[in-house]
């Protein structure tokens, strides 16, 4: 092998506090090395050119870049070396700044450790072997997991970029939270009319396959070939049939169903469609309460059903697809604020989530848009907000903010007012986050327009006193205790991550973090990517943020599924994992530890073997290190190398 | 009926169903008994248990993965069969296991040493075993010894006396001594110096003669031909005669084993010069232990410790910087 | 050979790195960008994942007369690979408790996980960890093989 070796300056970033000159010489005796010299940057044009022609003229089969990290230019030299005709994996990088000149100011040992680094490239790049990709074709086709605002954004764009999308949602309806909202801040307009439009559109749209009341299955394969299998769950009516027409819902005997979509707020029939403008407008049969599911005697909806819809006997149904690329929307769901007993852990009934305000607050909700406090049906006059309800809690493990209680508060604050003008509403808040546009003038709105009164401190207690609530609270800004007889309590309850978000992460294999939000592939470059390609995040499942954002999320990772693919085939990474078959005992323990299902058994005459899926294997190695016998190796990263590696630094 | 007796009869009745019933019969000499291979009704009357039975035959399984074979087994033997199994590296319905209560085996290092003074091994004309006494009759003299004395020292701390699963099992099973494994052979070590360990290991491997009869023993060592002893891709180790890559290897079949080793020290009593390999492999077993509440062999649904894992691991407490 | 074996100082010692490409390779590079300054004994091997550091690479540096081994990953749930780190985890935790059998210094090894991010912290472990290796001096190793001169063995 001719290798050659090129020492860059990086202007003084390097040769401020390594000899350069010294490692290029250093260098020139390591075996192999046919040519080495110091470049003032190795990555400008002229360097590049430098390197290129260096190839051609010392006929060189390999070549060592001693400059910056690999996770910077690694490509850019791997470009400059297959222009100058050798393949593009016969290069390696000494990473002599960010891990030499940056972190020390000792030139004799910087200068040292330099050389060792590039001995260490050279060693390693006398194995490097050719690598091919391979072209891979991919499906032009995006799941979208989550029919939330997030995901139904995603969706359209992507169906409006001319690809396919399959969404699933685990509610018979798309919509997720936002449907369940009255009004939306700061500008007060109807949720379901900014919505509804967008759910219709889904419905509506060819490009888009909708499979509500269904969850994620399983997922294998990989980026631009993944193979789906979506659960279907059974409604006991047969959607095809279901017009959506409603006799069922007016006729089921059971109305005492707990209703999800009102979160509780009212009961519902055990056969019901969620809300009006659900989207498929179809209704399911809640199993726990159907009578006829439970003891077999009813079956009243089977008799009205004027298209012979229900269908009793009906079973969950798996259904496969293959996706080239999936945005995970599945949003988030709301903390049990139960384990706070200084708000009655539940017990008083006229202690109420914000959503379920929301609910009342709602014209298509139980009370048709009449605030009614849930225990006696009385309009409440006195208000009590308590806002960051499982949020900045350290205490429960709910050290984050959620970022859009402070909002929403505001909003309900005022709408209370709207609906009735001579009640009073108190907000006991910690601070209040208001950043966005048009935010903060509309807190104020709240405070000052509509007599909403702002305490800034916490409650330590509510207790029953008649048919009120007594709160009991401090006001640290009057540096006082007070206590306030209120009609009704609304917990801004704050966020956690959708429940069943960690085992969808999983079948995803991608990230979450502790909270079981999904992690972006760089908190600030690569927002709505992971680190597992062709996955992107949606919405808040990467982390509670407010409708706006969820949108702009929403259609980036549209434009990150597009742009992927935009062609018909991809190139795959060849450094994955190989088998030598003649070395391989069959032993599996490879096929057993890969995440990714990539190596699989296979019988080559009678015996048994491992066999990489090259397409699949997303190159970790962990098969290499399993492998007793090291019959699997990592291309690029065999043990060879990594013990030539090891050698160079400290052979004694 | 004597146990051997029963034995006898089980391998009798498995025969007709196996291609094989591997279990001992009498070896070079009167204090060795070696593996047996029996094939024909008339082969299994020389089949013998009993102290001289020392050798694991759940090393020859996997090279018959594909027919059935009977194993008759001491219960330490089966927790290799047990181990693999739930490795998958034998199928279940293609061995026939024949257990029986295993009363301890004989460390014939220990015999020699004992009447070292008395004559060379090559002299023993007769061994008998009789209520706790060995008898050896050595250059035309008796001597009698006590078979606590003389036996292998995994018996000291048997925990499985009887095999931990078998299809047939002869007389009634044995209580275990209740002796707890407490590392006593590991006690020696962890009393030196590490400067001491350090030297005590180069001096060991120096006489290693690299002959592998320690992987060659091993029921867990699958690779067999593929071993990374010999292998240039991946380059582990030389072919030099170095005190350094001799212990290297030591090293790679203990982390081969970590987590998969039943303890059957197989490996430590065929080696020649009698370097103690399997203090590494203890080592490792009491690590998996102390971590995983695990010992290997011991039930064929387990996973091997390091082939999985928890998403958060309760015993490992790691540095916090 | 380790220039380190020509012209060593004194001052520094060999230690070995092994990083995933991911996250700690990443935050070891965050901390050069951010100019934190470390101790220069140690050189980083770079590979795809913790899952991908065999113990006996360990064993093989350290038998090799290397001073210190620090391994670094992912932190747990973090995995560019999902579970590579997991095994790992298992895996080196288990292997570190044979060191001390073979005589080796248990804290001349150490395993940890540092993100991308984290460039202080990974300053920290690489100095505390390069700290660590100095109080305990250079470490003993087993000599290799003598040289097989043919010349010799023929001229005798």
């Amino acid at each position: 092998m001719r290798i050659g070796v090129f020492i860059c300056h990086c202007g003084s970033n390097i040769a401020g506090t390594v000899d350069v000159a010294q490692v290029a010489a250093n260098a020139a005796k390591m075996p192999d090395v046919a040519f080495a010299v110091d470049t003032m940057y190795a990555c400008s044009e002229p360097g590049q050119q430098a390197i290129e022609e260096a190839v051609k003229q010392h006929k060189l089969t390999g070549v060592v870049v001693a400059s910056c990290s690999p996770r910077m230019h690694e490509p850019t030299f791997r470009r400059a070396v297959e222009r100058a005709g050798l393949n593009r994996y016969m290069i390696e990088m000494a990473n002599i700044r960010e891990q030499v000149s940056w972190i020390g100011k000792d030139k004799e040992a910087n200068t040292r450790k330099a050389t060792d680094l590039v001995h260490m490239a050279v060693e390693k790049l006398r194995l490097n072997r050719v690598l091919i990709p391979k072209q891979i074709p991919v499906t032009r086709k995006v799941l979208v997991v989550g029919g939330g605002v997030a995901g139904i954004q995603a969706a359209l764009d992507c169906a409006e970029g001319g690809m396919e999308v399959v969404m699933v949602e685990r509610e018979p309806s798309i919509g997720g939270k936002m449907s369940k909202l009255d009004k939306t801040f700061p500008t007060i307009d109807c949720s379901s009319c900014v919505l509804g439009p967008k759910m219709v559109d889904v419905a509506q749209n060819d490009h888009i396959d909708l499979f509500t009341y269904s969850e994620v299955e399983s997922i294998t394969g990989y980026v631009g070939n993944f193979e789906v299998t979506i659960r279907k769950k059974a409604p006991y009516v047969d959607w095809e049939k279901c017009t959506g027409c409603g006799i069922c819902t007016e006729k089921c005997p059971n109305k005492k169903s707990f209703d999800r979509h009102n979160e509780g707020m009212g009961t519902t029939t055990s056969i019901n469609i969620p809300f009006p403008q659900a989207i498929p407008k179809k209704a399911t049969i809640n199993a726990a309460t159907c009578r006829k599911l439970v003891d077999g005697k009813c079956g009243v909806c089977a008799k009205v059903c004027p298209s012979g819809a229900i269908n009793y006997e009906q079973e969950d149904e798996l259904v496969t697809v293959k996706v080239g690329a999936v945005v995970a929307a599945t949003g988030y769901d709301f903390m049990d604020w139960t384990v706070y007993r200084e708000y009655g852990a539940g017990r008083y009934k006229d202690v109420i989530t914000s959503l379920q305000y929301e609910r009342l607050l709602s014209a298509s909700g139980p009370t048709e848009g009449h605030i009614k406090r849930p225990s006696d049906g009385k309009e409440p006059k006195n208000i009590v907000f308590i806002q960051c309800v499982g949020s900045r809690d350290v205490s429960i493990g709910r050290p984050y903010c959620s970022g859009f209680c402070c909002m929403y508060t505001a909003k309900q604050a005022i709408l209370t007012k709207d609906h009735i003008p001579d009640s009073q509403s108190y907000v006991f808040y910690m601070d209040i986050r208001s950043p966005g546009k048009a935010y903060d003038e509309f807190t104020r709105r709240a405070q000052e327009e509509y007599g909403a009164q702002y305490l800034r401190g916490r409650v330590s207690t509510i207790v029953p006193l008649g048919d009120k609530l007594l709160v009991r609270g401090a006001d640290t800004l009057a540096g006082q205790q007070v206590e306030i007889e209120a009609d009704l309590v609304v917990l801004a309850v704050g966020g956690e991550a959708a429940h069943g978000a960690p085992q969808l992460a999983e079948k995803l294999r991608i990230s979450y973090d502790s909270y079981g939000f999904f992690m972006e592939g760089h908190v600030k470059l690569k927002p709505v990517e992971t680190n597992t390609a062709g996955v992107f995040l949606a919405g808040a499942c990467q982390g509670l943020k407010d409708i706006p954002a969820s949108v702009a999320q929403g259609s980036a990772a549209a434009a990150k599924a597009l742009g992927l693919l935009s062609k018909d085939t991809l190139e795959s990474d060849p450094q994955t994992a190989s088998v030598d078959l003649k070395r391989c005992v069959g032993c599996g323990k490879c096929w057993n530890v890969c995440p990714f299902g990539a190596i699989r058994e296979m019988d080559m005459r009678g015996q048994i073997k491992a066999e990489v899926l090259e397409a699949v294997c997303q190159g970790c190695g962990l098969c290499n290190a399993t492998c007793p016998q090291g019959a699997i190796q990592l291309s690029h990263f065999t043990d060879n190398q990594v013990l030539a590696e090891v050698e160079a630094l400290c052979r004694c | 009926m004597a146990i051997q007796e029963q034995l006898k009869k089980m391998i009798l009745d498995v025969l007709p169903d196996v291609d094989c019933v591997i279990g001992w019969g009498p070896g070079p000499d009167p204090l060795r008994g070696s593996p047996f291979f029996m094939r024909k009704p008339e082969d299994v009357e020389s089949f013998m248990a009993g102290p001289m039975a020392v050798q694991n035959p759940a090393l020859f399984l996997p090279e018959y993965k594909g027919k059935k074979v009977g194993v008759v087994v001491k219960g330490c033997d089966s927790r290799s069969v047990v181990q693999l199994i739930s490795e998958d590296l034998i199928k279940r319905e293609e061995v026939v296991i024949i257990g029986f209560p295993c009363d301890g085996v004989l460390d014939v290092a220990k015999v020699e040493n004992a009447l070292a003074s008395h004559g060379e091994p090559g002299e023993i004309t007769a061994v008998e075993f009789s209520g706790g006494e060995v008898k050896v009759t050595l250059a035309g003299n008796t001597h009698s010894l006590k078979f606590d004395d003389v036996k292998a020292d995994k018996c000291g701390r048997c925990a499985v006396p009887n095999a931990v699963m078998s299809d047939f099992f002869a007389g009634i099973a044995r209580e275990a001594s209740g002796v707890k494994d407490d590392y006593e052979d590991l006690a020696a070590l962890e009393k030196m110096s590490l400067e001491e360990r350090f030297a005590f290991w180069e001096n060991e491997m120096s006489r290693c003669l690299r002959c592998y009869a320690c992987r060659n023993a091993c029921p867990m060592c699958v690779c067999r031909d593929h071993c990374v002893a010999s292998s240039r891709i991946p380059h582990w180790i030389s072919q030099a005669d170095s005190t350094r890559d001799k212990l290297m290897f030591q090293v790679i079949h203990a982390v081969h084993l970590a987590g998969r080793c039943t303890g059957c020290g197989e490996c430590q009593r065929v080696c020649p010069v009698g370097i103690p390999v399997l203090l590494l492999k203890r080592t490792l077993s009491k690590g998996v232990t102390e971590l995983f509440d695990y010992a290997a062999g011991m039930d064929t649904e387990s996973k091997p410790p390091l082939l999985t894992f928890q998403v958060e691991e309760a015993t490992i407490k790691e540095r916090n910087w | 050979m380790s220039v380190l074996n020509e012209s060593n100082n004194g001052k520094e010692l060999r230690i070995v790195g092994f990083l995933c490409n991911w996250c700690s390779y990443g935050g070891a590079d965050t901390a050069g960008v951010g100019r934190f300054t470390q101790p220069t004994d140690l050189r980083i091997v770079r590979l795809p994942c913790s899952g991908r550091v065999n113990p006996l690479f360990i064993v093989k540096a350290l038998l090799n007369g290397a001073d210190g081994v620090l391994v670094s990953g992912c932190h747990p749930r973090d995995c560019h690979y999902a579970e590579g780190n997991f095994y790992a985890r298992r895996r080196l935790e288990v292997f570190k408790r044979l060191l001390p059998t073979l005589g080796i210094d248990p804290r001349r090894f150490e395993y940890t996980w540092v993100s991308a991010s984290e460039g202080q912290r990974w300053q920290k472990v690489v100095s505390e960890f390069t700290q660590q290796v100095h109080a305990l001096g250079p470490a003993k190793f087993v000599a290799d093989a003598p040289e097989f001169d043919v010349l010799k063995v023929c001229a005798e």
